[in-house]
């Protein structure tokens, strides 16, 4: 009678065996790495925008505050968008004409809202506020990175709920002075470690973990 | 291990009573016999086959119509807030249990007769375990968010809660449903490779040589095989006490009246054992008589099983009444309204009382010699201890969460349409499986009834 | 992907940013936006979402931050006070204006859901003149006086209009230089629950139109002869809070008023009452009759200078045999009162009823004390004005060329009797305004869509006489218009917007000189200052009061009595396509998306039905069938009819076909009651969904309850049932802050479910149809269980509102796999709806049943504008998660953040919950434990504050007070003998 098997069919079978033990342990492991990666997070995402607005230009070229165009973002929970209007005052003296205002122009005339595509975003179930991160002395580079070094604004951070808490458990060491709350690569002074506690205690900044602060 | 130890008990005096096998058969002829329903598909087979595979299309059916719309087209309400997911849920677990009480147990007991019977034991409890381990999923608001019951680091920076019954409750399953099958393969093995030797053409031989894992009976196999079973057999004994006392937890922890019990643990072990009983007797007797095996499943076996589900039957019984002795000497009055109102009297009293019937009354017919081995009263009692079991479950889920503290809040539950389809498919899709069992595997533990025959010789030689 | 679920998605554009001013088209857009969205939402694709900002920003808007209206709606002629709260341009929330004397803070349940009616879809969308679209420049041009006069003739003989009873101002003006322009115009006033009983009765006995206004703080026993002064009418908010003042002693030695109340139909106040007391509607002109005679006649046969004619119709009241025995023992306690007294007679009760009313409380000399009379503001039929009867007969004759029907539902709600419809195929042309296009609506030539009054400007008088503005938070969704611009385009003044009319019409009244002053004053507190009614002194006329009461009627007749009642939920009929109504359960009988045929068990076991058994009831040749529902308090021999369901054949699909109409039964256009009603039953069964079907508290410590004169003695008798047990499980860590707490005083809680809407409308809290309820299903965070104690026939009830404990050792939080409910420092019982799988571990191991289900998608079908009534600041729940009440926590976070903002504490009073607002006898209490003189830490402390259960050992966070009565001794010894 013929060998029902060849002789390789053992190896086979082991290796079978042994790549079914190490699938069952990796692909759990792999999701967990992927669903942390840019591509699921979003992070490092930068959308076309319907104006190609530079915010390293206006930010760093020209030093403009961020609150000049984020006017409520110490009043209320949003930043605020600007109105077509908040380009004018200056874009009257220059750079009124040109393709890369023409949008802009064109809103303005039309009396419709410049399109814009959020780059930040949070689930409806989430309720952030950025007044209440500000005064406590978040500062905007802590969530939205380096916005003078981006062309094109993108998402900074992997805005996942572990994220967030990393700081909501440990919130010292991401504080900065309140007046320091727009600079951008803001360098903590030595000693940092007093400041923290210093400015946690001014500020009566809490650990806030507690579900309902983020979800209602 | 009360369970175990009771079970003993009536079984040791009447060893001789009747004989384990009736004739000592020879090993080719036995593994001829014991293989030929692999080789040969009988008629009834395809009939069974189909019936059950529509019911399993049901099945398929009733599930994604809930998953699609919502569990909102079951019964289910405020504040009876589970109903039959749970109920069939610790229903199959339960029966689930029989199998590796046999197998293990009784090996661990050098219960020679378990031979005959552990093998479609231990499948039963595989398919049983395939079922019920449906339920807690289909049961969530969001089955999809499943794995959040897994411990594992995840984006949101949170943990499963462990004070929860409910993530040791999908522990426990697993691990006992990974034993078991392990138990259930490991033993397979011998009769796989007799399988292979003897298959007709070649692909099945492959096939068979395959899931045989180069098996070829050498004695250095037997020994780790041995070492093996055993290990396996100590290994899931007692996942047997703590799947359904860690099932019964998900009741126990709640302040519910009728739930908030200590009995809970061994009381639902109890409970489970019996109705696998009752689902083995429900399955080997027409095995028994189909396949003509009269001389391997004797009155023996009948006599020790029905033994088993009288002795079981007076666990629980112990367990009803200490349940109501408690829920009245507690004063307590919510316990008191549930149990001794409530159940025997209430909207749901009728149910309440054909369990007692059944799970009660009915194997009391136990205590008489005759009824002990005639198969029809066996499968009749099983099947009616099965239903009992099934109502227990549905009395203690619904009655208690219907009526509890707050009289405001009271009110009924009826099931409706899709309820009734996903438990009548999972029943089907419970006997399809086990019929591609008895097609595709040896059913009955070949190797193990050698060996019984050999050392039955050896004794009355 | 949690974020991802369609069912969290809620205008994401426009979370962000609001749509510019309040423009429909922008609505539109953005909604089509997030629908798309919703789509997206779906798959894994990252869906792009747009924001859209402003072009210009508009002044004082910022995105994000709710903005605060007053503004006043109008019902039953009379107007009460509101604060609106809108979101980026959309109205999302209702609530009573303090400074208004009607409302004092509080809202009704109509007031807080008519938000659902102005964005709901079915709303009458377009102007029309029969099939075809018009628009209003035609319609105009259509009724101008020049085109119209050719039609109806110099005079207007022809011309006819029918509008509710009204006391705005503005409408009065406009009527007035109506009939200057068409002095043979007629104008009709009717509405099915506008009763003449009191103004005909004030007439007779002062000569006058006056009106009691009753001031419940200074009376000591009150006699409500069926009349729910707290639980419906123009005032019931104010007098609810005051009543509630005099209910609620804060020590065992505090002192209590004490109600009767005689009424045939359960009602709020009967329920609320000391002693309850069952009569036939037609038997309470005998019984009041009786007390007045009692009161006045005295045991010395009445005082100096008693008409004689007087003293022999009482005496006659006196001598009737067929009074019940507890009649007597009320007259001596209404004496004893003295002038610290009140009776007040029900609105729909007859004239006579009304007078032997004035009767009793000028003989106590209550007048100045608990009472004070002032003008009747309505415009109604007696003033000069017709009502719908003079109407139809005008149609039958042909006489009538031009109807205008404006917000008035005839065709649906006159009595077959009057045969409105088959009147109406004789007029020449039609013209009907409604909010929808409804039975009256589809039936006219020409139907315009109302404006809805948060899309209006507008005026109105509160019951005291104060004027309120009704401003507009929103522009007309579907380009409706007011009352007051139809009326205008008939004095040629169509192109004034509904501004215009009120601007001109208050600046008239001030006088140019102030104007824009106290015009922005009156905008900005919703209410004109100065202007409620000063008291007048009435002269009673004995002779003429004598003489209509004399000859009397012979006692009720026998036979089945029928009491027709406006709904509790859905009123006349008008709120009939509001789901939030109709899925609140009537306060009374629990009964919700239908009404019932409800009678008494003694009753009931007469005519051998039970509840659900189909009854036909035939009276002066109409009939219908009706489910019969068993009612223990209702009085024997009675069958109360609840109006207003059984709508049809209108555009208001989610009311058509709920319940059985009542109206055609009617007598005639405004019958309140009537014998002689012939029952049989049909032997077909009807199923009515109930939220609750167990009445009894099995003796366990649920709503604790007993007499002033008991707590006296044993003031610490709710001890037992507060305090921590012992207990091995430590609960969570709790917070340094603020730590919040809820009382409930069910003294003063009526069971108005006020709360129940109020937490409905804050929280986004889905309805689920009669299916649902069938179920038990609802998914309300706060319900008012009802209890019932003694007299299985007549038994006393408890309302007990009833929602999550927030219990500091929660039985749901250990149960949850996931820790989805879990307890946060500030004491709060937290859902997380986001992490929830739906196990539904947590609602079996609740001791209350609070836990809520979303079985299925519940906001799937969301028409666009409902999709706008919701409030940003709560998550929208998927399907399959749980969801509860969270103590408003929106409310409180967002509080914290204000204080954060300011680098302050809270301070106590600054967080109220929705319920606790609404509730106009602040029975809710809310406030964190760590503010020392904070209400709810003061009500805590009281002897018969207890917690539910409380030997489970939840230490809930929700402190109930027991229920406290002031029966009449004498009384009381009665019925427990009896």
């Amino acid at each position: 009678m013929p060998a029902l098997f060849p002789r390789s069919s053992n190896t086979l079978i082991r290796a079978v065996l042994g790549v079914g033990v190490i699938a069952a342990v990796g692909v759990p492991a792999l999701l967990m790495v992927w669903v942390r990666t840019p591509p699921v997070t979003g992070q490092h995402d930068a959308p076309r925008q319907p104006v190609e607005f530079s915010h390293q230009l206006h930010v760093k070229g020209f030093r403009i505050d961020c609150r000049y165009c984020h006017s409520t973002v110490e009043r209320t929970a949003s930043a605020g968008m600007p109105s077509s209007q908040t380009c004018i005052p200056c874009h009257n003296q220059v750079w009124r004409t040109g393709p890369l205002f023409a949008p802009v122009r064109r809103s303005l005339a039309s009396g419709q809202p410049i399109p814009w595509v959020r780059v930040n975003r949070l689930p409806d179930f989430v309720f952030f506020n950025h007044a209440i991160h500000v005064s406590k002395g978040v500062g905007c580079e802590t969530c939205h990175g380096r916005v003078d070094q981006m062309a094109r604004v993108q998402q900074a951070a992997p805005l996942t709920m572990g994220w967030c808490l990393d700081c909501h458990r440990n919130p010292e060491p991401r504080l900065r002075p309140v007046s320091q709350m727009t600079t951008m690569g803001y360098r903590p002074p030595s000693l940092q470690a007093q400041l923290d506690e210093q400015l946690a205690r001014t500020y009566h900044v809490q650990r806030l973990v507690t579900c309902t602060a983020c979800h209602r | 291990m009360a369970a175990s130890t009771a079970a003993e008990a009536p079984a040791q005096p009447t060893r001789e009573a009747h004989p384990v096998l009736l004739r000592l058969v020879n090993d080719q002829e036995l593994t001829d016999r014991l293989l030929a329903p692999l080789w040969t598909p009988s008629p009834v087979w395809k009939i069974l086959f189909a019936v059950t595979g529509v019911g399993t299309l049901v099945l398929a059916g009733a599930v994604s119509y809930t998953v699609a719309t919502g569990i909102g087209v079951w019964g289910n309400n405020i504040p009876v807030a589970w109903a039959y997911a749970i109920i069939n849920f610790v229903w199959w677990i339960g029966i689930g249990h029989a199998g590796t009480f046999i197998s293990a147990f009784l090996l661990l007991f050098q219960q020679r007769w378990r031979a005959s019977i552990n093998r479609v034991a231990e499948a039963m409890t595989l398919f049983a375990l395939m079922n019920a381990a449906l339920f807690p999923l289909l049961h969530l608001g969001r089955p999809w968010f499943f794995y959040w019951l897994i411990p594992y680091p995840s984006t949101m920076g949170v943990w499963p809660q462990f004070r929860s019954a409910l993530p040791w409750d999908a522990a426990a399953v697993t691990a006992y449903f990974i034993v078991s099958l392990l138990f259930w393969y490991l033993g397979l093995l011998p009769d796989l490779a007799s399988a292979r030797d003897r298959a007709p053409g070649r692909l099945r031989r492959r096939i068979y040589g395959v899931f045989a894992l180069g098996w070829r009976g050498a004695g250095r196999h037997w020994h780790q095989y041995q070492t093996a079973y055993v290990l396996l057999a100590g290994l899931a004994t007692p996942l047997v006490i703590s799947v359904h006392s860690i099932v019964s937890l998900d009741f126990s922890i709640a302040q519910l009246p009728g739930w908030h019990s200590t009995i809970f643990p061994p009381y639902f072990v109890v409970g489970a054992i019996y109705s696998g009983f009752a689902m083995v007797l429900v399955l080997i007797i027409p095995i028994r008589r189909v396949f003509g095996l009269g001389d391997l499943i004797t009155a023996r076996h009948l006599d020790n099983m029905a033994k088993l589900l009288l002795a079981m039957a007076w666990l629980l019984i112990y367990s009803y009444i200490v349940e109501i002795f408690i829920a009245w000497y507690s004063g307590d009055p919510y316990e008191r309204y549930v149990h001794l109102l409530f159940r025997p009297s209430g909207s749901y009293a009728w149910l309440y009382w054909v369990m007692l019937f059944a799970n009660v009354g009915v194997p009391q017919i136990f205590w008489i010699s005759r009824a002990r081995i005639s198969a029809p009263v066996l499968f009749g009692a099983g099947i009616l201890i099965l239903l009992g079991m099934w109502l227990e479950r549905f009395i203690i889920i619904v009655t208690s969460l219907s009526h509890d503290f707050l009289p405001s809040s009271w009110a009924l539950y009826a099931p409706t349409w899709v309820d009734w389809c996903i438990l009548g498919g999972s029943v089907s899709f419970f006997g399809l499986l086990f019929l591609l069992f008895l097609r595709f595997v040896p059913f009955i533990s070949i190797n193990e009834l050698k060996q019984l025959t050999h050392e039955l010789r050896r004794g009355s030689a | 992907m949690t974020d991802d679920w369609p069912g969290f998605e809620e205008f994401p554009a426009e979370a962000e940013l609001p749509p510019d001013g309040m423009s429909r088209r922008r609505f539109v857009q953005l909604l089509g936006a997030s629908l798309a969205l919703a789509g997206l939402g779906a798959c894994m694709e990252r869906p792009r979402e747009r924001i859209l900002p402003y072009v210009t920003s508009p002044p004082d808007v910022e995105p994000g931050t709710a903005e605060w209206y007053a503004t006043s709606m109008t019902l039953g002629g009379y107007g009460i006070g509101l604060l609106v709260k809108s979101r980026e341009g959309r109205p999302i929330k209702i609530e009573g204006n303090p400074d208004h004397p009607a409302s004092l803070g509080a809202a009704g349940i109509y007031q807080q859901a008519s938000l659902l009616q102005l964005y709901d879809p079915q709303r009458s969308k377009r102007l029309r003149q029969d099939r075809k679209p018009s628009d209003w420049q035609s319609f105009v041009s259509q009724f101008a006086p020049a085109s119209l006069r050719g039609r109806v003739g110099q005079r207007g003989e022809g011309l006819h209009f029918l509008l509710e009873p009204t006391a705005s101002p503005l409408l009065a003006s406009l009527l007035g230089r109506l009939r200057d322009l068409y002095p043979n115009v007629s104008v009709h006033l009717y509405a099915p629950l506008a009763y003449s009983g009191q103004r005909t009765a004030a007439v007779t006995a002062f000569g006058a139109a006056l009106m009691p206004l009753y001031d419940v703080r200074q009376a000591d026993v009150i006699l409500a002869v069926d009349s729910d002064f707290l639980g419906s009418g123009p005032f019931h908010l104010r007098y609810a809070r005051d009543f509630a003042e005099r209910r609620r002693p804060s020590s065992p030695d505090g002192s209590m008023s004490r109600l009767y109340a005689i009424e045939p139909v359960p009602s709020v106040t009967g329920t609320s009452a000391d002693h309850r007391l069952r009569a036939r509607a037609g038997d309470l002109e005998g019984i009041l009759g009786a007390i007045a005679a009692q009161v006045i006649l005295g045991p010395s046969g009445g005082p100096e200078g008693l008409p004689d004619a007087m003293a022999a119709v009482l005496d006659r009241y006196r001598r009737d045999e067929r009074n019940p025995g507890w009649v007597p023992e009320i007259a001596r306690d209404l004496a004893a009162a003295g002038h610290r007294s009140a009776v007040v007679v029900g609105e729909s009760l007859p004239p006579r009823v009304h007078l032997l009313g004035h009767l009793v409380n000028l003989a106590l000399g209550n007048i100045g004390t608990t009472i004070r009379y002032v003008k009747r503001p309505l415009i109604e039929p007696e003033t000069g004005h017709d009502g719908l009867a003079t109407l139809v007969e005008a149609m039958q004759a042909g006489a009538v060329h031009t109807l205008v029907m404006l917000d008035a539902n005839p065709a649906y709600t006159a009595p077959a009797g009057l045969d409105f419809r088959r009147a109406l195929g004789r007029v020449g042309e039609t013209v009907s305004l409604g909010l929808f296009e409804d039975e009256t609506g589809r039936l006219s030539q020409w139907h315009l869509p109302l404006a809805h009054y948060l899309e209006s400007w507008d005026d109105c008088r509160a019951y005291d006489g104060t004027a309120g503005l009704v401003q507009p938070l929103i522009a007309p969704l579907y380009g409706g218009k007011t009352v007051a611009q139809v009326l205008g385009a008939f004095l040629g003044e169509g192109d004034w917007s509904s501004h215009d009319l009120v601007r001109a019409q208050w600046s008239g009244h001030w006088g140019k000189a102030d104007a824009p002053e106290r015009w922005n004053e009156a905008v900005q507190r919703g209410i004109v200052s100065d202007t409620a009614f000063s008291p007048l002194t009435p002269l009673p006329r004995w002779n003429d009061i004598a003489a209509a009461l004399g000859p009397r009627l012979n006692q009720g007749a026998g036979g089945m009595e029928l009491v027709f009642q406006a709904d509790p939920c859905v009123y006349d009929g008008r709120f009939a396509n509001n789901a939030w109504l109709q899925e609140l359960p009537d306060p009374m009988t629990k009964l919700a998306w239908d009404n019932a045929a409800l009678v008494s068990p003694a009753t009931a076991r007469r005519l051998r039905v039970e509840t659900g058994d189909e009854l036909r009831l035939r009276q002066g040749g109409q009939q219908l069938t009706i489910a019969a529902l068993v009612h223990p308090g209702m009085a024997d021999e009675v069958l109360g009819l609840r109006l207003g369901y059984g709508r049809g054949s209108g555009d208001e699909s989610l009311a058509e076909g709920v319940g059985v109409n009542a109206y055609p039964l009617r007598m005639s256009e405004t019958s309140y009651s009537s014998p002689g009603v012939t029952i049989d039953a049909t032997g077909a069964h009807h199923q009515l969904a109930r939220t609750q079907t167990h009445w009894g508290l099995e003796g366990r410590p649920i709503a604790l309850h007993t007499t002033l004169a008991h707590y006296r003695e044993q003031p610490n008798f709710a001890r037992e049932e507060r305090g921590s047990p012992l207990s091995l499980y430590r609960g969570p860590p709790l917070g340094s802050g603020d730590q919040w707490a809820m009382t409930i005083d069910l003294s003063a809680c009526t069971g108005c479910s006020a709360c129940v809407v109020a937490c409905q409308a804050e929280n986004n809290i889905p309805v689920v149809g009669k299916e649902g309820v069938l179920r038990s299903r609802e998914m309300h965070w706060l319900r008012i269980d009802r209890y019932f104690t003694g007299d299985a026939e007549d038994p006393q009830v408890i309302s007990q509102p009833m929602l999550c404990q927030h219990c500091e050792k929660a039985p749901c939080e250990y149960v949850c796999p996931v820790e989805a409910t879990v307890h946060s420092p500030d004491g709060l019982n937290e859902m997380v709806y986001n992490r929830c799988v739906g196990t539904r571990f947590c609602s079996n191991n609740c001791p209350y049943k609070v836990r809520r289900f979303n079985w299925f998608d519940y906001n799937a079908e969301l028409a666009e504008t409902e999709r706008m009534a919701k409030n940003p600041e709560v998550t929208i729940r998927a399907r399959g998660v749980m969801e509860k009440c969270t103590f408003c926590v929106q409310r409180i976070r967002q509080a914290q953040i204000a204080a954060g903002l300011e680098g302050r504490e809270l301070h106590d009073g600054e967080v109220r919950t929705a319920c606790q607002q609404a509730c106009p006898s602040q029975a809710i209490v809310f406030g964190s434990l760590t503010h020392p003189n904070a209400e709810v830490v003061r009500r805590r402390a009281e002897p018969r504050s207890y917690t539910v259960l409380h030997e489970l050992g939840t230490e809930p966070r929700v402190r109930y007070l027991a229920r406290l009565t002031n029966p009449n001794p004498a009384l009381q010894r009665e019925r427990d003998g009896g």
